[in-house]
């Protein structure tokens, strides 16, 4: 076997000898060698992104059938780097106040990120397994990463338990498909599917992989482990997982729908179209009883994950853009929202309660301001990023002749845009409690900087935005 | 002449956002007199070249366009960010150029004690800059995008004064209703890419009739494509131009400043709508049922709003009222297809209601921010030049005038309304025109009535404020009398452009449509003379028994209130359109969640918000959150319900 | 005699998913039993792949259920390392007390 067979892999590979390595080194080390292992991984990220985009470009299968690339594989790949590094970024302060400075942080967020590209580069069920199996449990274990708190313990618990009932159900419709169509490999079923009548078993098994999928990027009614998880893990935890983890649940759902099994797109569009519409609506409601932020975000998330389905619903190669597009600005927007949430210290604590913002934009007006930003750029308020996003989605479904659901998409965001309201007025009209602490370190406030540049330039110039989506969306179904 | 590679008449469209930016990122550090002289000297750079458009584009006929950057591209859907320039836009830009120089400059003064001069500065800048955008674009996303900014810049400057509690309940409620109606808006832009496969004017207007008796399926009903389409455009202008049934907003929206309730909430956002109308006249004009619509919705709303008008106290209400009225006679002109009438009043309607308000302002500043009607009176001696401004104002708003030798702005303006809306011959033509009558003699009986109470009799407040009661600065009165003189002449000088047959084609050219068929605009000259006479009867009627219900005849006024006292307590809560609304989503929410959740637990959580909107989505988020218990097998549970649900539905096929 | 099937297989293994499914939702006493139910659950899912592997004459099914019982002995791991930590701060490992948060 040649290396260049291995090329369409090269950053999932790199990805996983530098995990081990530095695994490994940390073991050796101990605790005084986090920081170097935290920058390790952070380069590590760095050059699996430049791997991808150098070896990673054409399209291929490889290893026997059960992984392989594109560019749709290569965008989302990119993304995910780019959201897990970010994400890093914003843990550290956070890490090391908290007492919570080990070297296996960095290596658990490598291997988890490593899981979820492995995700959407599988070729097979196999392959997908693997992939999800190494993301959920290095993502149970960083849930549980406050060792000695309570919250975060029940939080990982919580998340373990019914995790590994989403994978039972995920390999038990992988049984039934591979019983029904005798292969696992994604080009060999995508011909059994596309026949007549394709064995029920099949159907069957299909069905419990959407549930599966639908657990993991947290749609209504598999939703419920959402809040709880976020409340209860360490923050910088939580904005990990409402980047990174969404965005390959997504991608892989897009994937399996338009590849192995887009002989049944027809027929599953309903199913989405349902969870499309409880998520928005119960993502939109909930989140105005909430009193604490990272629960708030956590049904800020679940309605979003609600939008970013309704282009799915639309289908076709503009659907799918609509929603990639979607994600692509989502992604920034939530990092960007969790780094104001860990910038908010009071006499070194951080604060989860929304009443804590109280008085912001007095004390620290730039931070509320980007705070401002960012909310209204949820809410789809022009001519902000999240405007586009929004936006599209809506046109794709009208394309679609879903005229209902757009409008009802527009009715909920009406809905929603009450509770980002509610976090500015309280940080701009009501009284001020005592001063907040300065953003903590360069790397918040530069993420905090590139986010909300993002957020602000893309009305100017969204060209680019929605010519790399085109391409994804492109190399999956064109 | 190329400025940064653009046209300076594209350059000066960015002078506000320049003005904006300075003062908001520097303010603090440049402080509030240098903040105050950039973005008024800004200003003043837009307007000299505003007016140079206005001349070079409405009249000597040199329309151009200019695209700014590609700003969308993707699959069939194509828009430029761009600068459109048409006599609609110069007319446009014109208008809020003056105005809103005046505004800046008037804020100098009226401002001077507030602690954070150079935001306010900054927001009106900002809010300038988005209306110039909404004005200029040649496709409608630019025009929505303008339309979000213009609101959100609404919203800042209504909360300027956060600590007061009013003031932001009102931002908030502005914002949601206003939202209401852009949702309205944007399901007409999808409905428009829908059916044209474009968001640009221009290939939407090719296309326009060839869709005529087009059918569009939704929800099993069969609509007529055009006039669904317009429809949801016009709940979008319901929204922002604040008619009937969307127009609780802008009474509320009073608490903002003085100087913002000129600008935004009468001479320039609120009258977006009445820009839209006109500028897809190509679209409208196919749509019938839509303009009858928009016929009936604005001779409603002139009426309600005028009766309304008729009992408040807040001096600053009778004069959103009267805005809101204004509006009402622009939109029932575009209904009956009087475009070029309707723009006409839009104009002048600027100029004197901004004068009002502005003179409101000066009088609030004068007695140390008194607003109640009742507490005032007496105080034409202490500060005679607003007086007189005021009486100029309110003689444009009444509409007098000599026929055929002189009038103020709103006599050419109010008469070539109802005279077309009388010549297009229609039942609700008709309709739109006695009302119209009606409400024009309400305009001039509140405005006197407001004149009456405020400057005449004795005073009725604390005498302390009289003692202090003073003539504003001249920096609040130099754009009172720039005001003062849009308000004298506007009407004398372009009344040939605006209705005038020959003049009306060189001047227009293909900015506005009117089919052959809707003759409303040709047949104005030839109406009876009684239709002519009528609206100048009615105005000098109510300003007659204004006089005396205010002057001699003292007891009248409150006894009409007592004998008609059910119709009275009726028009004086405003219709209890408030009332009636938090009766719906409340009392409608607290059923539907009985009824959904029977969990019994009706309080509405937090009291209520500011809207019923918002108490509706308070309830239904306490139920909603109830379901989630925080037990593993509850969770578990949900999930296990999802699965087989999703079984049955792919295993029914 | 009866001969055993591919559906016998089917069957049984189905009834084992079922148990494992209500065994996470309708225990309410010990979290050591929801390990266990997972555990049957993944059992079942083994079962399915040996036997429709056996059926196929395909030894694509019998590779899979090694991987299965290699990612469910990490699973069980980290599962109970996480049960540990629980209990430890919490001194209950009742299914009922794992209710510090909701709404």
């Amino acid at each position: 076997m040649e290396m260049t067979s291995l090329y369409p892999v090269a950053s999932e590979i790199f990805l996983a000898c530098a995990g081990m390595l530095l695994l490994l080194w940390g073991a050796t080390a101990g605790e005084k060698s986090t920081g170097a292992i935290t920058v390790a991984t952070g380069i590590a990220f760095i050059i699996a992104i430049f791997m991808a985009g150098h070896y990673e470009t054409a399209k291929a299968v490889v290893m026997g059938g059960h992984v392989g690339s594109n560019a749709y594989v290569l965008f989302i790949k990119v993304l995910l780097l780019l959201s897990a590094l970010a994400s890093l970024v914003l843990s550290q302060h956070f890490l090391k106040s908290s007492k919570l400075s080990r070297p296996e942080y960095p290596v658990l967020v490598l291997f988890a990120t490593l899981g979820m590209m492995l995700m959407v580069s599988a070729e097979s069920l196999l392959g997908l397994y693997m992939g999800l199996e190494l993301q959920s449990l290095t993502l149970y274990v960083l849930a549980a990463f406050r060792r000695d708190n309570a919250k975060s313990s029940e939080s990982g618990l919580k998340y373990f338990v019914l995790g590994a009932l989403a994978s039972g159900l995920l390999l038990y419709g992988i049984s039934l498909i591979y019983g029904g169509s005798g292969t696992i490999l994604f080009g060999m079923l995508h011909e059994v599917v596309t026949a007549d009548k394709p064995p029920v078993e099949l159907v069957l098994g299909f069905v419990f992989i959407l549930a599966a999928m639908a657990f993991k990027i947290s749609a209504v009614p598999f939703h419920m482990w959402t809040p709880d998880v976020y409340e209860g893990a360490p923050t910088p935890v939580t904005a990990f997982f409402a980047a990174a983890p969404k965005l390959a649940g997504i991608a892989l759902l897009i994937k399996l729908l338009y590849g192995p099994f887009h002989g049944l797109l027809a027929q599953s569009t309903p199913i989405i179209l349902v969870l499309s519409v409880a998520s928005m609506t119960l993502g939109a409601f909930a989140a105005i009883a909430q009193s604490n932020i990272k629960r708030m975000m956590a049904y800020s998330s679940i309605g979003h994950v609600g939008f970013a389905l309704v282009g799915l619903v639309a289908g076709g190669q503009e659907g799918v853009q609509a929603t990639l597009l979607y994600l692509l600005i989502y992604l920034p927007m939530t990092l960007g929202a969790f780094g104001i949430i860990l910038s908010l210290r009071r006499d070194g604590v951080y604060l989860e309660q929304i009443s804590d913002l109280a008085g912001l934009s007095k004390t620290r007006p730039a931070l509320a301001a980007i705070m401002t930003v960012f909310m209204f750029s949820m809410m789809g308020i022009p001519p902000l990023a999240g405007f586009f996003s929004k936006f599209y989605v809506f046109l794709a479904v009208v394309e679609a002749r879903y005229v209902w659901l757009a409008v009802l998409g527009v009715c909920l965001s009406v809905v929603g845009a009450y509770y980002y309201l509610r976090i500015i007025k309280i940080m701009y009209f009501d009284k001020q409690m005592e001063g907040f602490q300065r953003v903590p370190g360069w790397g918040v406030a530069s993420l905090l900087g590139v986010t909300v540049l993002f957020i602000l330039t893309l009305a100017v110039k969204p060209d680019w935005a929605l010519s790399i989506t085109h391409d994804a969306a492109k190399a999956l179904i064109g | 002449m190329l400025f940064f590679g653009m046209p300076i008449e594209v350059l000066a469209l960015f002078f506000p956002l320049f003005g904006a930016l300075i003062t908001g990122f520097f303010g603090r550090k440049l402080g509030d007199r240098a903040s105050q002289l950039i973005t008024c000297g800004f200003m003043l750079a837009l307007s000299v070249v505003a007016v140079m458009q206005f001349k070079n584009v409405a009249l000597d006929g040199n329309n151009s366009s200019y695209v700014l950057a590609t700003w969308i591209q993707s699959g069939d859907l194509r828009a430029n960010w761009s600068v459109m320039w048409d006599t609609l836009t110069a007319i446009m830009v014109g208008v809020v150029a003056i105005v809103s120089t005046c505004v800046h400059i008037y804020s100098v003064g009226y401002m001077s004690h507030d602690k954070c001069q150079p935001r306010f500065m900054c927001y009106l800048s900002l809010f300038t800059f988005f209306m110039l955008m909404l004005v200029t674009g040649d496709n409608l996303i630019q025009m929505f995008f303008g339309w979000e900014g213009v609101g959100l810049a609404s919203y800042l400057l209504i909360n300027f004064w956060f600590e007061k509690e009013s003031a932001n309940n009102a931002s908030i409620k502005a914002f949601l209703v206003n939202r209401v109606g852009d949702f309205g808006f944007a399901l007409g832009i999808f409905g428009c890419f829908m059916l044209f496969g474009s968001v640009e004017f221009s290939a939407i207007f090719d296309q326009a009739k060839n869709f005529v008796g087009k059918d569009i399926h939704f929800l099993g009903m069969t609509l007529s494509a055009l006039d669904t389409v317009c429809l949801l455009l016009f709940v979008g202008a319901m929204g922002k131009s604040a008619q009937l049934l969307l127009h609780t907003w802008l009474p509320d929206a009073m608490e903002g400043p003085t100087p913002v309730s000129a600008l935004i909430h009468a001479a320039t956002m609120v009258t977006a709508g009445v820009f839209m109308t006109a500028r897809l006249s190509p679209l409208f004009e196919y749509a019938p049922v839509a303009l009858m619509a928009i016929t009936i919705l604005g001779a409603l709303t002139s009426i309600v709003a005028a009766t309304i008008g008729l009992t408040q106290f807040d001096i600053k209400r009778v004069i959103a009222y009267s805005t809101m009225s204004q509006l009402g006679y622009m939109f029932f002109a575009a209904g009956v297809s009087a475009y070029s009438a309707s723009i006409f009043h839009l104009m002048t309607h600027a100029f004197f209601k901004a004068l009002l308000f502005l003179g409101a302002g000066s009088v609030i500043h004068a007695l140390s921010g008194e607003q109640d009607m009742r507490k005032m009176g007496g105080i034409w001696k202490v500060i005679p030049t607003t007086y007189v401004l005021m009486w100029i104002g309110s003689l444009a708003l009444a509409g007098i005038g000599i026929p055929g030798i002189y009038g103020f702005a709103g006599f050419y303006s109010k008469d070539a309304i109802l005279e077309a809306t009388y010549a297009a011959h229609s039942g609700v033509g008709e309709f739109a025109y006695w009302m119209g009558i009606a409400a024009a003699f309400m305009t001039a009986f509140y405005s006197w009535r407001l004149i009456m109470m405020t400057f005449h009799g004795t005073h009725q407040g604390d005498h302390h404020v009289l003692d202090h009661a003073h003539e504003s600065p001249p920096v609040m009165l130099i754009p009172l009398f720039v005001l003062a003189t849009g308000a004298l002449a506007a009407g004398l000088v372009f009344f040939d452009y605006f209705t005038e047959k020959e003049a009306m084609e060189r001047f227009w050219r293909e900015a506005l449509l009117v089919l052959e068929s809707h003759p409303a605009m040709e047949n104005m000259h030839h109406v009876p003379e009684w239709v002519k006479l009528a609206p100048l009867g009615a105005a000098i009627s109510g300003i007659v028994l204004a006089v005396l219900f205010y002057g001699p005849w003292k007891g009248v006024p409150a006894a009409i209130a007592r004998a008609f006292g059910p119709v009275y307590t009726l028009v004086y809560n405003k219709y209890f359109f408030d009332e009636i609304y938090n009766f719906i989503f409340v009392k409608g929410a607290k059923v539907l969640g009985r009824f959904l959740f029977q969990f019994g637990d009706n309080k509405v959580i937090d009291g209520l918000g500011p809207d019923g909107i918002s108490a509706l989505s308070k309830t239904a988020a306490a139920q909603v959150s109830k379901l989630q218990t925080g037990y593993i097998y509850h969770y578990a549970f949900a999930v296990v319900i999802g699965l087989v649900a999703f079984l049955i539905w792919m295993g029914r096929s | 005699m009866m001969p055993i099937t591919i559906h016998h297989f089917l069957a049984v293994a189905a009834i084992l998913f079922t148990i494992g499914v209500f065994g996470i939702f309708l225990n309410r006493k010990n979290i050591i039993v929801i390990l266990m139910s997972i555990e049957l659950i993944l059992l079942s899912v083994n079962i399915n792949f040996v036997a429709f592997g056996a059926q196929l004459g395909d030894l694509t099914g019998q590779v899979f259920t090694l991987f299965v019982l290699t990612v469910a002995a990490a699973e069980a791991a980290i599962g109970l390392a996480i049960l540990v930590v629980y209990f430890r701060n919490r001194n209950t490992i009742a299914v009922d007390d794992i209710n510090m948060m909701k709404g």
